[in-house]
């Protein structure tokens, strides 16, 4: 899957659960710098995108997320 | 007093051994040692005697931890302060106990109104652990729980409470000694922290922690596999959290797997033996106010383990602590009957700090075995069996009366999750537009078509335990202890 693909189907699982579209996909992004992205939306996020890209985390994965950048490489290893 | 000269020579006798992981980065005994001595000779020159009650702001870093110890061994009291926590409540508690200083290991000073001492900015001196003279009625700490007028209520803690606490705690002989891994995975204002780090310093083990941008759960797990943690206390929330994953878990170094803080379903526990298959699993319980937790039971493997509506027992008291189970007018109940779990003994704290009120409220005196003896209303509905085994059945104000009819929530959260195969669910009572109480279900999923769960609770419930609204939460919130914020989930029915 194209990286604009996974980017995209990212964005639409954070709009889907935030209920905004306040923030840009850069590879920098982390969780901070995104209103509402908290230790609890973080699983709702998570569990979205999981549907999205019909995907499963590890428990492992979950703490490598640092940043978009490494959610798409983790995201890419994959699928 | 025993404990403070333990500490020293605990860290003393373990200068070489490690004493905390913090975010990957070993910090041994005798650097401990070295910044606790640092931070000493800053309060002995810029705080006065007088002073005892010391705020503490709860970072996670070597400077916090180290900071609690150079206050113990000058006979002071910490107060742990959240940087987090709205500035009001701060204010608030700082105020309530009367502090005039704060220890904090931040770059920046967190208030600036206050007589700030910046911990990691502390010169280098000379390594001094001799403590100073401390009594058993010394306050050890103070932690302020959320009153329900809103006002922050204080728990004073006293050396002797703890030491006892720790004498009690060794009796289970769940055993630590310098070769073990330890997790400390609670905030600083919660006091199972306590145990977290007092315990490992005590035996010259080595204390883990979590980082606070860190996502607690996987945290914990990839501590538990990465660096083979061999003890650990933990709130049941977190094996909730862990349930879709526990076929990815395997943890055959840890030996004890100790819950505390919430209700333990035995079902849960089954499952998570696996991922601990070496382990020892107990469940302990206690209010702050009886000094981190006074009962403990020990889960059996394989064998028949006592539970009340799949919630496994609390277990009997611990060495230093005295249980009794009353009614109303303060009668002990008899053998398997229900009433209010009260407390009492040398773990008991003296009483609420400046709130004579609520310690008329809370605490009473009861001739027990020909003795006059002060006991703690915990507000925990229990009773207890023939064997002197404790059965949680829930909050005495979780118990609800619909239509006249007592109803323990617990029973219907029992109910509906064995009907949802296991998913976690929250029954609240809340009070409908004319007043009457009505019964709500909040369900930890995505929506779903809840005809048949409804259809199945009435045929285990009556009528009136039947929830009238249900409402989904993917996740649930927790508060900052980690337990289940129930108050944000009451939100959800009007």
């Amino acid at each position: 899957m194209e990286i604009d693909v996974i980017k995209e189907k990212i964005s639409n699982a954070l709009v889907s659960i935030l209920g905004h579209n306040n923030f840009e996909m850069h590879d920098e992004l982390t969780a901070k710098d995104v209103d509402g992205w908290d230790s609890l939306s973080h699983m709702m996020i998570i569990t979205k995108i999981e549907e999205e890209l019909n995907i499963r985390f590890k428990l492992r994965d979950l703490n490598k997320l640092k940043n978009m950048g490494s959610l798409v490489s983790v995201i890419q290893s994959k699928i | 007093m025993d404990l403070i000269y333990n500490i020293q020579k605990s860290i003393q006798d373990n200068y070489d051994g490690n004493a905390f992981c913090i975010s990957n980065t070993y910090y041994t005994y005798k650097d401990f040692a070295q910044i606790i001595s640092n931070i000493r000779l800053v309060i002995q020159t810029s705080v006065k005697s007088s002073e005892i009650n010391v705020g503490l702001i709860t970072n996670d870093d070597i400077h916090t931890y180290a900071s609690i110890i150079a206050l113990w061994m000058e006979g002071k009291a910490y107060v742990p302060i959240h940087p987090d926590f709205p500035a009001s409540r701060n204010a608030m508690v700082i105020k309530q106990a009367d502090i005039s200083t704060i220890l904090d290991s931040s770059v920046d000073m967190i208030f600036s109104e206050y007589n700030t001492i910046l911990t990691k900015q502390c010169k280098i001196s000379e390594i001094n652990l001799n403590p100073n003279p401390i009594s058993e009625d010394d306050l050890g700490y103070i932690f302020f729980t959320s009153g329900t007028t809103g006002t922050p209520k204080g728990v004073p803690i006293t050396f002797g409470n703890l030491s006892s606490f720790i004498d009690a705690f060794w009796k289970l002989d769940y055993t630590i000694d310098n070769t073990d891994r330890c997790l400390q995975m609670f905030e600083l204002t919660f006091d199972l922290s306590v145990v977290s780090y007092l315990a490992p310093i005590l035996k010259g083990a080595c204390v883990y922690t979590i980082p606070k941008d860190e996502i607690k759960y996987s945290y914990i797990f990839e501590l538990m596999e990465d660096y083979n943690l061999t003890f650990a206390l933990m709130v049941p929330s977190i094996l909730h959290y862990l349930r879709p994953y526990f076929d990815e878990i395997d943890c055959p170094a840890m030996k004890y797997s100790l819950f505390c803080g919430e209700a333990l379903p035995l079902d849960v526990t089954e499952e998570w033996s696996a991922c601990v298959p070496n382990a020892t699993i107990a469940n302990v319980y206690g209010p702050t106010e009886c000094t981190i937790f006074c009962t403990d039971y020990t889960y059996k493997r394989g064998e028949h383990n006592k539970t009340h509506n799949g919630v496994l027992t609390i277990g009997k008291d611990m060495q230093n602590t005295l249980t009794i189970i009353v009614d109303e007018e303060n009668n002990e109940v008899i053998h398997g009957q229900s009433g209010e779990l009260c407390l009492s003994g040398e773990q008991l704290t003296p009483g609420y700090w400046k709130n004579e009120e609520k310690n008329k409220e809370t605490f009473f005196y009861k001739e027990y075995n020909g003795k006059n003896i002060r006991f703690y209303r915990t507000g925990d509905l229990c009773t207890v069996d023939k064997e002197g085994d404790i059965l949680y059945l829930g909050r005495v104000d979780f118990q609800a009366k619909v239509q006249g009819f007592r109803v323990e929530l617990s029973e219907i959260e029992f109910h509906a999750k064995t009907a949802l195969n296991k998913i976690n669910v929250v029954a609240i009572a809340f009070t409908n537009s004319i007043h009457n109480t009505e019964i709500g279900l909040v369900v930890e999923s995505p929506i779903f078509e809840t005809k048949e769960l409804l259809d199945d609770l009435k045929t285990k419930l009556p009528q009136y335990m039947i929830p009238t609204q249900i409402k989904f939460a993917e996740n649930f919130p927790l508060n900052t202890n980690g337990k289940i914020d129930r108050k944000k989930l009451k939100e959800l029915f009007s």
